[in-house]
């Protein structure tokens, strides 16, 4: 069977720059108009719920400084997802990489912090965080450059199994990362020197410089650097890298592995900022898999990430602080989230191609 | 040590099987013919709420299955648009249907939240084949959908590799443009098949709602299971036959935990337990594509991968 119309999609050479620009304002709006009748068929009021997700947010200083605060780990995963999946890797176990960042860095912050200053133990925290997420992309990275394993799905099941390292570092009795103090199951406290002080009565720590930082510089060297070079022109065409000498095993090893460091970084900065400990409920939030969608809006743009990280982060504050301003479930931020990269999906089309419908005589045989 | 317990858990473990094998065989559907559906576990969640609330308005379970479906091929039909039509990133368009899929079960599912379904899904009557010791309670003691989904996938067997239209799915999955070049609709039977997946993830879903957890527990409802169930397609080289052998296994390492909880064996700590399907699916995965493996994977080809006519 065939529909009498025709959808007909034709390449663009260039995406016109208002377009590009446009795309991703029009998915937002599209999805705030659609969650807008959504929330109308449920007996909500949208402006009501809009209003205060937006003054929650963005537009009051609690707001603003939480939104940042938020902003700060989800760059961070962002850019994790990004910087692999411009290579047509898909990490999309950064969640997983980013439980294995708060473990090592934990485990660091716990260990060393008594004998060494807070200007080495907080960086040390860091390190050993990112090298937490990097080891734990260790095995999908080198089954996925030596026999093209899907990565999609190894790094998906990790995720599960660093779930369950989470439950089973807090929930066993007598437990390293466990609280000794407190009977309820806790993280225990890292060392004073390794954790960062927040500025003034926010939550914002100044980790946010880091993850803008790192953001702006791995663009820098995805654009200019030799190994960005390798990185786009494995992208482009990996027959075309093949041939120009590029060894795209060791690249795929390094981007896969630079992007499970940056996942778990983004797991021990709330080690040194916010939560100073291992916190099990990190599994229900979901801030990896945010990664991805941030990515994905950004069109994984390193510096973009910026911009969309602190978007989707003043969505969820906005949200979450609903159901305790209004009576309207949390969920509507999370739903929104879905719903803009959805609708950023099909705008992708409409920059990419240009498309006509067309009315096709029926064939009569 | 008590023998009725590992009745239990095997009598169990189908019970998860039985969600997987639906499931698995949505996913199955769908890859064959070329798109890959991440977002299997959105969609479940999705149709699991709606089941519960269909099943908890009209009191019947039997609605509440048949909306829990249709839900799920809803789902799955914006993956198709996004995927077919518009050509999106389908890993991508995947994941932004697990988040929006989650987001709004959660928000559908509020005023679920303390309920439990009045009726449950019973067990299929045998009569004295029931009270068969070991063999009565698992085997004869399961409900219809677990016959059914055994039957679907049997079924789905002998439609992949013995009719025309199966040929014709495994051939948009492994070479559209031959497909297009037979005046098929390539885009037409994509979207066809990723329908179809939906509705059979959805009856998993809302099967596991209605008949297992009884009641919502947001997003551990599901429980990851929807990407177990992905999971379980690579393991059993999307073969439907393949399905009911992994899900019975898989089932039953899920199962295991809870069971040597039970029986107070702490020789191997409850997470570590939970690990395991994951890790033998990695270990699986990773042994299925070496050189020598990879003929045995059997992906489809195009997987993922939108087509474009060459119009020129």
């Amino acid at each position: 069977m065939r529909l009498p119309i025709r959808v007909v999609f034709d390449q663009r050479g260039e995406a016109p720059k208002r377009l590009t620009a446009l795309v991703p304002i029009v998915s937002v709006l599209a999805a705030l108009f659609f969650g807008a009748i959504f929330l109308l068929a449920t007996g909500y009021s949208p402006i009501d719920t809009y209003t205060n997700m937006f003054s929650d947010g963005f537009a009051s200083s609690r707001g603003v400084t939480d939104t940042l605060a938020l902003s700060t780990v989800l760059i961070c995963t962002g850019i994790a997802a990004a910087f692999a999946f411009q290579m047509n890797i898909y990490n999309i176990g950064g969640e997983g990489q980013l439980y294995l960042g708060m473990i090592g860095g934990a485990w660091a912050g716990i260990t060393l912090g008594d004998h060494l200053p807070s200007l080495i133990m907080v960086p040390l925290v860091l390190i050993f965080g990112a090298l937490a997420g990097a080891l734990w992309i260790f095995v999908p990275a080198f089954v996925r450059s030596r026999l093209g394993t899907s990565e999609i799905v190894s790094t998906l099941l990790l995720t599960y199994v660093a779930s369950s390292l989470i439950d089973y570092v807090i929930y066993t009795p007598d437990s390293f990362f466990r609280n000794p103090n407190t009977s309820f199951p806790q993280g225990r406290l890292v060392s004073a020197s390794a954790k960062l002080q927040s500025f003034g009565d926010t939550r914002l720590y100044p980790t946010i410089f880091v993850a803008i930082i790192l953001a702006v510089v791995l663009y820098w060297v995805v654009k200019r650097t030799e190994f960005g070079y390798r990185i786009n022109v494995i992208a482009d065409s990996p027959k075309a890298a093949h041939y120009a000498g590029i060894n795209a095993k060791r690249t795929t090893m390094s981007v896969m592995l630079i992007s499970g460091a940056l996942a778990g970084l983004g797991g021990a900065m709330l080690i040194v900022g916010p939560y100073g400990k291992i916190e099990p409920s990190i599994v229900n939030l979901g801030y990896g898999y945010a990664g991805i969608v941030i990515a994905a809006l950004a069109r994984n743009n390193l510096a973009a990430i910026v911009v969309s990280g602190i978007l989707f982060a003043g969505l969820r504050v906005g949200g979450e602080k609903l159901q305790i301003s209004t009576d309207t479930p949390i969920h509507i931020g999370v739903m929104l989230q879905g719903a803009i990269l959805l609708f950023a999906l099909g705008g992708e089309a409409f920059r990419r191609y240009k498309i006509r419908v067309v009315l096709v005589r029926a064939v009569t045989t | 040590m008590n023998d009725n317990i590992w009745i239990l858990t095997s009598a169990d473990s189908i019970a998860i099987a039985t969600t997987l094998i639906l499931a698995a065989l949505g996913a199955l559907f769908t890859e064959r013919s070329g798109v890959l559906n991440l977002g299997i576990e959105g969609v479940m969640l999705t149709s699991a709420i709606s089941a519960f609330l269909a099943a908890d308005a009209s009191g019947s379970i039997w609605l509440g299955l048949i909306i829990g479906s249709i839900v799920g091929a809803i789902m799955a039909a914006i993956h198709a648009v996004l995927s077919v039509v518009f050509r999106a990133n389908q890993i991508v368009a995947g994941l932004a249907l697990v988040i929006f899929g989650t987001g709004l079960a959660n928000f559908l599912g509020k005023p679920a939240e303390g309920k439990t379904v009045t009726t449950v899904i019973l067990p299929l009557s045998f009569g004295p084949l029931s009270d068969i010791p070991v063999i009565g309670p698992i085997v004869f003691g399961q409900d219809i959908v677990t016959y059914f989904a055994l039957f679907i996938a049997i079924v789905s067997s002998l439609f992949l590799f013995r009719t025309r239209p199966g040929l014709e799915l495994r051939a948009t999955g492994d070479d559209p443009a031959t497909v297009d070049a037979q005046g098929l609709s390539v885009a037409y039977i994509r979207i066809r098949y990723t329908f179809i997946g939906g509705l059979l993830v959805g009856l998993g879903g809302s099967w596991l709602m209605l008949a297992q957890s009884a009641a919502w527990h947001q997003a551990s409802t599901t429980n990851g299971l929807g990407w177990i169930a992905l999971a379980l397609v690579v393991f059993a080289g999307w073969r439907p036959n393949r399905i009911i052998f992994g899900a019975v296994l898989f089932g039953f390492t899920l199962q295991l935990p809870f069971t040597l909880q039970a029986e107070q064996i702490t020789i191997i700590p409850s997470a570590f337990m939970q690990m395991l399907p994951y890790l033998a699916t990695l270990i699986a995965l990773i042994a299925l594509s070496r050189p020598g493996g990879r003929n045995l994977l059997g992906a489809p080809k195009a997987l993922g991968t939108p087509f474009v006519r060459d119009e020129r």
